[in-house]
């Protein structure tokens, strides 16, 4: 008892190291979003000022709204476009990333087959070989079929680079579920349909969570593939925030945009973050 | 109350044979163990009687009714995994419900149940716990638990004890040897450890590459193996070549006389380490003696082994240790004829 109650305090107290340390990993992530923030308030920043000259309040005849929300939420912006294409293409290739990759999964995890290491080496070849390479290849093709600039041909781009992280995540949830539960649930009386609804189902949930969170944030960050099939018809976040940078000038607007981008994810994380964290399931998986 | 009947079982998994051809009965009531090395077949042979496999030939009968065909779900059996395999995503008490509520039982019967259960079992007060936060004993406990609720007729466990450590062992052999006399069980244990098969089961049926080597009480299974490959799998130390003349078989290191029936010619004999007497002067009027050299010396607490060189034969002898014999010491062993075991070629 004496020894538990002593390695609880020390994990509660850290020493001033570890703060600082933690500190800093903390303005490493965070630190890039500030200029974001102070530059889509500003009415103008010039060099070498440290901070804006003249801030948006300052200006508030000249504009009702900040200058870089005032053009996120105007339509020439085309952000609210590239908003509902991007969680649109993210959460079709999410599913469709799902059933392709729940099946498979099993199967690796859970059989033994000629060729495996070598299959599971091929699954992830789409991680090794450069994006541009296959989206050159692939746009040859999609011009040939038609499939350039539609939804469906930037759905099947997508799919190539997300595929294997989600097939990877799951082969990992099924082989922490090993046979023995089915097969329990199966001695207990339990029907096929009731053991994929009260054992599989929710002892996967956490494992298909984070899988589809990771392919949803792949999917919304892809900018090359998107860029080559989209062929400039169909805009997303990203494809959006390049064509805005691309000239060089880091404006009140990009700024604005940059923030729009990072919204879907970290919403997304919100929402999904207590099934990952869900502390029976963390640990017990029998053993 | 169920018997269980194996008939000329045979199982293959495309062309590697799991079990040649098993016939074992087990009388209803019974606690057996199932024990061999790991590969053996042990493991096969428990699911297919829960009916997890089916066997490629033979026959599985319950209360001489043939099951062989039956589904898992229909069987009526219950078993407990070696890693219990409880649902994590459970507390104590649905985990303990779910073979009732797969089947639509009524809520106050299942109320009902439930509470006989957790008494037997003696975890009320974890109900509302996860699997995560038990310990293994308390799993162990619900997986059993889990499974009695529904009533089985024939209890089967996967190496119940080799996931406790050695103080919770003794305890949860009493507790499943209690639990399986109370409720007259029927109960099928699959172990590759001959101490926990000794200690748990009435009968233990040997399987070496799926075959049933030998079937019978633990003290039979220990003192009079039917091979020398039994016999070492038991444990013996003492097994030597020997050649048989009516009751007397002739080794290295002299001739002993036996009680046993058994046939000219060339044998084994095997002498329990703890059945030799271990003397300092030479006794007088006993038959069947030895003489030799204390060579080297092995303390374990409550027994001391000492390996005593006879003939440049080396016999191990263990005795209690109320005293200690320096190595190096002229001694003299006896064995009595009837603790004597023949086995033959």
């Amino acid at each position: 008892m004496a020894r538990e109650s002593a390695s609880v305090a020390l994990n509660e107290r850290l020493s001033p190291y570890q703060k600082l340390y933690l500190l800093l990993i903390a303005g490493f992530i965070l630190g890039p979003f500030i200029p974001l923030i102070i530059q889509s308030f500003a009415f103008k920043w010039a060099w070498p000022d440290l901070l804006p000259g003249t801030w948006w309040l300052e200006q508030r005849e000249k504009s009702v709204l900040p200058l870089a929300w005032d053009y996120v939420i105007s339509p020439y912006s085309q952000v609210w476009e590239a908003t509902l294409n991007t969680v649109f293409i993210g959460c079709v290739v999410t599913l469709i990333a799902l059933v392709i990759c729940l099946p498979a999964a099993r199967v690796l995890a859970r059989e033994n087959f000629r060729g495996k290491p070598a299959f599971e080496f091929f699954l992830s070849m789409p991680l090794i070989v450069p994006e541009a390479a296959i989206g050159i290849a692939l746009l040859m093709i999609f011009i040939n079929i038609g499939l350039a600039g539609t939804y469906i041909g930037i759905i099947i781009v997508h799919l190539i680079p997300t595929i294997p992280y989600m097939i990877r995540m799951l082969t990992a949830v099924y082989q922490g579920l090993g046979r023995d539960f089915e097969e329990q649930a199966m001695i207990l009386g339990a029907s096929r349909w009731q053991i994929l609804r009260m054992v599989t189902l929710p002892m996967l949930l956490p494992g298909v969570v984070a899988g589809a969170l990771f392919t949803f944030l792949v999917s919304t960050n892809i900018f090359l593939l998107t860029f080559f099939m989209g062929q400039g018809k169909i805009v997303t976040l990203p494809t959006l925030l390049f064509s805005k940078i691309s000239g060089g000038t880091l404006d009140a607007s990009a700024a604005g945009i940059t923030l729009v981008v990072t919204m879907p994810g970290i919403i997304l994380l919100l929402i999904t973050e207590r099934f990952i964290k869900e502390e029976a399931f963390g640990k017990g998986f029998g053993n | 109350m169920t018997a269980v009947q194996l008939k000329g079982v045979r199982k293959s998994f495309g062309t590697f044979t799991a079990i040649s051809k098993i016939d074992l009965d087990i009388k209803s009531g019974e606690l057996v163990a199932l024990l061999g090395p790991s590969g053996c077949g042990k493991t096969t042979t428990l699911r297919m009687i829960a009916g997890l496999e089916i066997p490629t030939d033979g026959q599985i009968l319950f209360d001489k009714k043939d099951v062989s065909e039956t589904a898992v779900q229909k069987r009526n059996v219950g078993m407990v995994f070696q890693r219990y395999a409880l649902f994590p995503h459970m507390t104590v008490e649905k985990n303990v419900l779910f073979g009732l509520k797969v089947r639509g039982t009524d809520k106050a019967e299942m109320a009902q149940r439930l509470e006989d259960i957790l008494e037997v079992v003696q975890l009320q007060q974890f109900r509302h716990r996860f699997p995560a936060q038990l310990s293994g004993g308390q799993m162990q406990r619900v997986a059993i638990a889990r499974t009695l609720i529904t009533n089985p007729s024939v209890l089967m466990m996967d190496e119940p004890l080799a996931n406790l450590d050695t103080k919770l062992r003794g305890e949860m052999r009493r507790f499943i040897r209690d639990l399986q006399q109370r409720l007259g069980i029927t109960t099928i244990f699959v172990t590759h450890d001959q101490i926990e098969a000794m200690e748990l089961a009435d009968r233990v049926a040997v399987i070496f590459d799926g075959n049933l080597a030998q079937y019978a009480a633990p003290d039979a299974l220990y003192q009079q193996p039917n091979s020398i490959e039994i016999a070492d799998f038991m444990g013996a130390t003492n097994v030597f070549e020997a050649a048989i003349t009516g009751k007397s078989a002739t080794t290295a290191f002299g001739a002993l006389s036996f009680a046993t029936k058994a046939a000219d010619g060339p044998a084994h004999v095997m002498l329990r380490g703890e059945a030799i007497d271990l003397h300092l002067t030479e006794p007088s009027g006993v038959q069947n003696q030895m003489q030799g050299q204390v060579t080297a010396r092995e303390f374990f607490g409550a027994n001391i082994t000492y390996s005593v060189d006879c003939k440049g034969v080396r016999i191990q002898v263990t005795e209690q240790s109320r005293r200690m014999v320096d190595v190096g010491q002229d001694v003299w062993l006896t064995i009595p004829p009837d603790r004597i075991w023949i086995i033959q070629k």
